[in-house]
């Protein structure tokens, strides 16, 4: 069966697609959707005194009501979907490729660098994610500190423009995308690494090697293109669970910059109140049905992805 | 017998060259801060409270003479190893206290916690995923199937705020934190003997049976949460495993000699489908360990995972940030060659794989 015929003849893919597809337009469309506040740009809007702790129930203006502090849940929620995407296609695309140049190489040369590489990945393997952004924040605080003397007592203020450019820089990084990006292309690598060493010693690259096709050539034009099934629909998957690994570690506080997480973190004190759990639905509800339809709909995508990619399974 | 043996020493031969690497890479991380920043990891214990700026540059300079910190990278990476080994992690300025102490008396609290939730997940996702195996497309299947798809696609956080809000808030059967406020005055107290620092055990070697009692509502809702993301993927695994190994020859001829299906489903088929899934375990041993600190802080359990947490709120504190990477990475490693070994007892055939 064509692939594409295969992919839309299961319902679960087309769900897939069609969350996906949702999330794509809002992400595209969120400058429509909720105009940004020019003062404040980002997914914080405030519609009302920030004095105010109480949550406001859904109206017209802030159509999905407020946080605390009144803070729009429907900018927070289009923006944060626009982050989201950001965030998990960036991540996902960056692993998969630095895994699978990784592991491209290496199968190929093979030998002393393959084993070399590969060790170097195992080491990688054991580095639980939580350590790495914990690693990845020491040491931009350290060169931070390095770089400008931080007043420690009280009563010294600086301008942000009188910081130095590269400071400005350093502190813009975001901890949690590196320590995402550096701890989490190991499983590319290894996979591309097993599906190369298989395929290099198959007649066709034989023949192409004949032909004096260089190593470059070989990888790039041979190689990785008939590997690169299994990447792409580990790299859909990871998109999903990239933003909700984002979102729990905003939640527990170690960075990370979700806007759903954040709008969790502002809930989560409203969740429990006298009157049940569903009298500020609005505050907690919205962020956690994006989160699980977002990871939900990247999961289908990639189940759909790997039931119509690869030969085998259809 | 001496596979077995031959195995496990390269195990861990392979484990100290990953620590290697992985100490290495670390340092070099390390080195890109300057050496004043690298001098902080070495200062002492008793730092006086008030120092003018002169006595603390002479102080760094002291130590950056002390531990060869201006020396090239090889040097100060084989001091900094030295030091590790003998147990010297630093001192952590927001810990109040030596880095390793510090993680060897977290240690018991995430330990218990991860040791349940190993308990409930294995067997759970073990028969679970044989039975949906077994009964392919059935509803058994189908609901195995949809609630391991949850599992896996709902965050941990999510699932910590439902639990909470159900079974604390209304129900009030399970409370968050490690222990209620009362056993925790006991346990603090000279009456109370902590012999392997498990409350669970401990409570029972005491003879009091509240305090095991009110670690197990404390420790229910974290166990459960860290639990069922891993019970989806040992499941699925299972699963699949069971439906590739009942397609086998020697199924159609026990079938054929009448065996009943209950009995092949689960003493010959599980035999040989253990192997495989447990492999699957081995590989999300690291998620486990991020999942335990995640979990912990959720539930306000106060384990290894307040180490990074600490030192990530408050200003530099490379000691604990380092001590809690490295710590990780050992505990990692630790469990891979137990799970390992375990997998060199079940399995003929990985013992027949290393030869």
């Amino acid at each position: 069966m064509k692939p594409l015929r295969c992919y839309f003849t299961h319902w679960q893919n087309l769900i897939g697609l069609f969350l996906v597809l949702v999330f794509l337009v809002v992400a595209i469309a969120a400058p429509v959707l909720s105009p940004q506040d020019p003062e404040y740009p980002g997914p914080i809007k405030y519609v009302g005194l920030r004095t105010d702790y109480r949550p406001h129930t859904p109206a017209e203006v802030p159509p999905l009501g407020t946080l605390s502090t009144q803070i729009s849940v429907y900018h927070a929620l289009v923006w944060g979907t626009r982050s989201a995407v950001v965030f998990g296609i960036v991540v996902a695309s960056i692993t998969a490729l630095i895994g699978s140049l990784i592991g491209a190489f290496s199968g190929y040369f093979g030998g002393f660098i393959n084993q070399l590489l590969m060790r170097v990945t195992d080491a990688f393997l054991s580095f639980p994610i939580i350590a790495g952004v914990v690693l990845i924040q020491l040491i931009i605080k350290a060169i931070a500190a390095s770089v400008v003397e931080i007043p420690s007592g009280g009563g010294e203020f600086f301008e942000l423009q009188d910081l130095p450019k590269s400071l400005i820089f350093l502190l813009s990084i975001d901890p949690v995308l590196i320590a995402f990006i550096m701890f989490s292309w190991m499983p590319y690598a290894r996979i591309m690494n097993s599906v190369v060493r298989r395929v290099r010693t198959t007649d066709y690259i034989e023949a192409s090697r004949a032909l004096g096709a260089g190593h470059l050539r070989l990888i790039f034009r041979h190689l990785i293109p008939n590997s690169i099934t299994p990447i792409i629909v580990m790299a859909a998957k990871d998109v999903g669970g990239m933003v909700l690994l984002q979102a729990t570690f905003t939640f527990i506080g170690l960075g990370g910059n979700s806007a759903w997480g954040m709008m969790l973190v502002l809930g989560r004190d409203w969740i429990i109140s006298p009157g049940g759990i569903m009298t500020f639905w609005w505050v907690f509800l919205p962020a956690t049905l994006a989160l699980i339809l977002f990871g939900i709909g990247w999961n289908l995508l990639g189940d759909g992805l790997n039931d119509a990619l690869n030969p085998r399974t259809t | 017998m001496r596979i077995v043996l031959r195995a496990f020493l390269l195990r861990l031969v392979s484990i100290v060259v990953t620590l290697l690497i992985v100490t290495a890479l670390l340092y070099a991380t390390v080195m890109f801060t300057p050496a004043e920043t690298r001098a902080t990891l070495y200062l002492p214990k008793n730092l006086p409270s008030r120092m003018t700026e002169q006595q603390y540059q002479k102080l760094i300079d002291n130590i950056i003479e002390r531990y060869h910190l201006n020396e090239p990278y090889p040097v100060q990476y084989a001091y900094w190893l030295g030091n590790l080994v003998k147990g010297e992690w630093g001192y952590s300025p927001t810990l109040q206290k030596d880095v390793f102490t510090a993680l060897m008396e977290k240690t018991p609290v995430t330990a218990e916690l991860t040791l349940y939730s190993t308990l409930l997940f294995i067997p759970l996702g073990l028969i679970s995923g044989v039975i949906a195996g077994a009964k392919k497309n059935k509803l058994a299947d189908h609901g195995v199937r949809l609630t391991a798809y949850i599992a896996t696609t709902l965050p941990s956080f999510i699932l910590a705020l439902l639990l909470m809000s159900f079974f604390y808030v209304d129900l009030y059967w399970f409370a968050p934190s490690r222990v209620s406020s009362s056993i925790s005055l006991l346990i603090n107290s000279d009456n109370f003997r902590q012999v392997t620092g498990l409350l669970t055990i401990d409570g029972l070697l005491n003879r009091r049976p509240d305090v095991t009692v009110d670690a197990f509502r404390h420790l229910a809702m974290p166990v459960f949460t860290l639990a069922i993301v891993h019970w989806a993927t040992l499941a699925r695994v299972t699963r699949a495993e069971m439906i590739d190994e009942l397609n086998q020859d020697y199924v159609v001829a026990a079938r054929a000699r009448g065996i009943p299906e209950r009995w092949i489903t689960w003493r010959h088929t599980l035999r040989n489908a253990i192997a495989p899934s447990m492999t699957s375990s081995l590989l999300s041993v690291t998620s486990l360990i991020t999942g335990v600190f995640v979990v912990e802080i959720l539930y306000d359990f106060h384990g290894v995972s307040d180490i990074a947490v600490r030192s990530m709120a408050y200003t530099l504190d490379a000691p604990a940030a380092l001590g809690f990477a490295i710590y990780s990475v050992v505990v990692v490693l630790l469990l891979m060659a137990i799970l390992d070994l375990v997998q060199l007892f079940v399995d003929p055939r990985a013992r027949e794989k290393r030869n």
